[in-house]
């Protein structure tokens, strides 16, 4: 015991160090930033379920199967969470971090290795899904005026929850590294899990839930709710921690504690279970994923993108650049995933708009038609944020350890930081554009609202682009494994924020415009002086907005990187 | 070829180089040797334009890095101490990726890059994934790029880790060569057997101050020590500055 507590002492220490650090004082702020969204988040998901719960106890005989079987949902999403959560990061944690070499080399057994390590991951997997599931149990609490019995095991049961599903996922990636090499592991069970979720979005959606609220489908309503009352499956631990949860909410003891018994003797069973195994079988899998993976597809030599006609057009450095840029980008397995996801997301969107309602809407469908279009710019621009938060922020940070070849190279950073802008500009103002016109026409909107959102989204998407290259230069993290995940950081979120204040700005300036000529158009009037005014002043302030979007975020972001050295 | 005036760095409250002044000669191999944090790669991270200097000035070949840094970029060969490259390029898409970058010309690129590969002993492994190299591979793979261009100097920092005898022995032949045709070379090292083997003049660098500089004759009168090897004139000198 005494070798897995020393081998988690460094990740302790570090933790503890992060307060004596060079930058101490920015990370004080980075965490009341984080610490206040996070606690508005957190009130946020407590006040939903609550009146969630509040509106189910006042319907009639369902009431509380709904809010049982909102539970169970509960229950096994966070469930479903922490198993793909844990997969990764246990996968990292036992294969892939770089101080292995190290703690492979001291003399500590196999096993305990594997238990630090596992331990690690488990705490690194489930902190924050157990922050957030414990607004959902509070309210559960109030709203059944539960006692702190009922808390006392909620408590109890969270813990199994997380250590079952970090167990099963640390057990799956022990016996898959044993065939697989570990970077093909990640690649593996990434796309397993996107795709997964692609699916569990599409059917979700292609389910159309907005039909339950819909009166027609009452009788169907009622079957769907009389099959809620199905148990779930004994032999599974989300049913007995469910189970032992529900019994403590309406204080019967007994079921509580057979269930809370059932779910820790199977929590230690599967302890010991992964110790045996893992003592037999992490070390050859942990040798095997030293070994160099092959490369998926062999290479074209020097041909192909080299011989792309544009190319031939640039500058040397620039040129370097850009293939460099776009080969990396698509020989990272781990980003097509994420790719597929966005394909998906694209369809979904799309899908909505394919369905929605008008002709049931008591307000007018060519003015419903119009307004949707309009308020899809912002929404439309918001996608882009999110999918350039994840590819474009991350674009400077990607050069890694590898930036001294930028430094030592004859090339400006702001030269670099253009080409960067131009690679990510082209493919999102593709996207943007066929999210726009794509929508623009199932909603059957007027030629002028076609134009005006396919200009306004022309003007954003290169602020948005010059945002995200701008804000990953200010904030880059050369030193991380998962470049990636720097959005979630300080610079990353107020990239995201700054950038919703953006499209707000944009949308709130053209509002009042568009629907002086939107009314003048359908009315067949003329507009006044002053509208016309109005309208110029508006649309010059969205063009200067734009164009300030663009230049100060990528001078800002070169400063930064040229002076952060 | 090499001139540093006054060249300062500061970390904080933490004085890494010290007003450091030195000139060196076109055709010159410069070791630049030091204890363990003594200022010798952040001096050679400054004169590669990787670092910014707190004070002072870098001239190479009449340029100065302040005024010009991507024309004094363009002449340099800058070869860092750890090998951190493009994992998903392959090493020919590597050169290709260099080449571009230093503007060198196609022709010259298809000739060079394979026989600098091959001298190196990686053409074999051109087309695959640098993500799949050794740290050696990845060293000579650098070493192989820094030199596609032709460039009038070479600023390397340890140039020896990790490689393999061969190549350590083909890498001071080369270094000698390029010396002769008029490459001016500056090197840090803690290997004191190649320093003293393959440099003009030597520089010792202690506490972000260089300490003393000359040929290994010279500082053997600076340490009076003549009948020694660099390696007891390199203790003799460090410890003098460190006993007060």
């Amino acid at each position: 015991m005494n070798e897995i507590l020393t081998l988690l002492k460094p990740r302790f220490w570090s933790f503890k160090n992060g307060g004596y650090a060079k930058d101490a004082g920015n990370r004080k702020l980075r965490g009341l930033l984080f610490g206040t969204l996070g606690l508005i988040f957190w009130a946020g998901i407590f006040i939903i379920f609550y009146r969630v719960l509040v509106y189910f106890q006042g319907v009639a005989d369902f009431g509380d199967i709904l809010a049982r079987k909102l539970m169970s949902m509960v229950i096994i999403t966070l469930f479903s969470l922490l198993v793909f959560s844990s997969i990764i990061t246990s996968l990292t944690k036992l294969y892939l971090s770089k101080d292995l070499v190290l703690v492979h080399s001291m003399p500590v057994s196999t096993s305990k290795i594997f238990l630090a390590r596992w331990f690690e991951s488990t705490i690194d997997s489930s902190w924050m899904v157990i922050i957030y599931s414990l607004p959902v149990f509070l309210s559960y609490g109030v709203v059944y005026k539960a006692g702190l019995f009922f808390y006392a095991i909620v408590c109890l049961t969270i813990l199994p929850l997380c250590l079952i599903a970090s167990g099963i996922s640390a057990l799956v990636v022990v016996m898959v590294a044993l065939f697989l090499p570990a970077g093909r592991l990640r690649t593996f069970f990434v796309f397993l899990g996107f795709v997964l979720f692609v699916i569990l979005i599409m059917a979700f959606r292609l389910i159309r839930p907005e039909r339950l609220v819909n009166p027609d489908a009452f009788t169907s309503l009622i079957l769907y709710l009389k099959s809620l009352e199905t148990p779930g499956s004994p032999f599974i631990p989300t049913t007995w921690i469910f189970d032992s949860i529900q019994a403590a909410l309406t204080g019967m003891m007994k079921s509580t504690v057979f269930d809370l018994i059932l779910t820790w003797s199977f929590t230690v069973t599967l302890i010991f279970v992964i110790t045996w195994i893992s003592g037999v079988t992490y070390f050859t899998g942990y040798s095997k994923a030293q070994t160099a993976t092959g490369r998926m597809f062999p290479s074209r030599g020097l041909s192909g993108i080299r011989s792309a006609y544009i190319l031939n057009h640039m500058s040397g450095p620039t040129r370097a650049f850009v293939v460099k840029e776009i080969k990396t980008f698509f020989r990272d397995q781990t980003q097509w995933p994420q790719i597929f996801l966005i394909v998906a997301l694209i369809a979904v969107y799309l899908y909505n708009f394919s369905v929605l309602p008008f002709a049931k809407s008591p307000i007018g469908i060519i003015y419903l038609q119009n307004l949707f279009s309009f308020l899809n710019m912002g929404l439309a621009t918001f996608v882009l944020t999110a999918v350039a938060a994840r590819f474009v922020y991350p674009a400077v940070s990607i050069e890694g350890e590898a930036f001294w070849i930028v430094r030592s190279s004859p090339i400006r950073i702001r030269t670099l930081l253009w080409i960067k802008f131009a690679v990510y500009f082209i493919p999102l103002l593709l996207l943007a554009e066929i999210l726009i016109v794509v929508s623009n026409i199932l909603l059957n909107v007027t030629p002028f609202m076609m134009a005006l959102s396919v200009t306004t989204v022309f003007l954003m998407v290169p602020g948005i682009v010059s945002m995200g290259i701008g804000f990953g230069a200010a904030y880059p993290d050369f030193q991380s494994e998962n470049p990636a995940q720097s959005v979630t950081s300080f610079g990353g979120l107020l990239f995201m924020i700054l950038c919703a204040g953006f499209i707000a700005a944009v949308i709130v300036i053209e509002a009042g415009p568009v629907y002086s000529i939107f009314m003048a158009e359908i009315r067949r009037t003329s507009m006044s002086m002053f509208q016309w005014i109005w309208l110029a002043g508006s649309f010059f302030l969205v063009i200067l907005l734009c164009i300030l979007a663009i230049i100060v975020p990528m001078r800002w972001g070169n400063r930064c990187l040229s002076r952060n050295v | 070829m090499i001139e540093l005036k006054n060249l300062t760095k500061r970390y904080g409250n933490t004085l890494a180089v010290n007003s450091v002044n030195l000139y060196v000669a076109k055709g010159e191999i410069f070791g630049f040797i030091g204890p363990n944090g003594a200022g010798k790669t952040t001096t050679i991270r400054m004169m590669g334009g990787v670092l910014a200097s707190t004070e002072g000035s870098i001239i190479i070949d009449g340029i100065n890095m302040g005024d010009d840094p991507e024309g004094v970029k363009k002449r340099i060969g800058f070869i860092p101490d750890r090998p951190f490259l493009y994992e998903k390029l392959t090493a020919m898409e590597f050169m290709r990726f260099s080449a571009d970058l230093y503007s060198v010309d196609n022709r010259i690129f298809l000739e060079k890059a394979p026989t600098l590969l091959k001298k190196f002993a990686i053409y074999n492994w051109a087309h695959e994934l640098i993500e799949s190299y050794s740290h050696g591979m990845k060293q000579r793979l650098i070493i192989s790029a820094a030199l596609l261009h032709d460039p009038v100097v070479i600023v390397v920092d340890e140039p020896m880790v990790g490689l393999d005898p061969a190549a350590i022995k083909m890498v001071k032949d080369m270094f000698k060569e390029l010396a002769k045709n008029g490459t001016t070379i500056f090197m840090s090292t803690h290997t004191l057997a190649i320093a003293e083997d393959i440099c003009d003049r030597i520089g010792i660098i202690h506490k972000g101050s260089l300490i003393a500089t000359g040929t290994t004759g010279d500082l053997k009168r600076d340490a009076g020590v003549q009948e020694a090897d660099l390696e007891e004139v390199f203790l003799t000198l460090t410890e003098e500055q460190t006993i007060p």
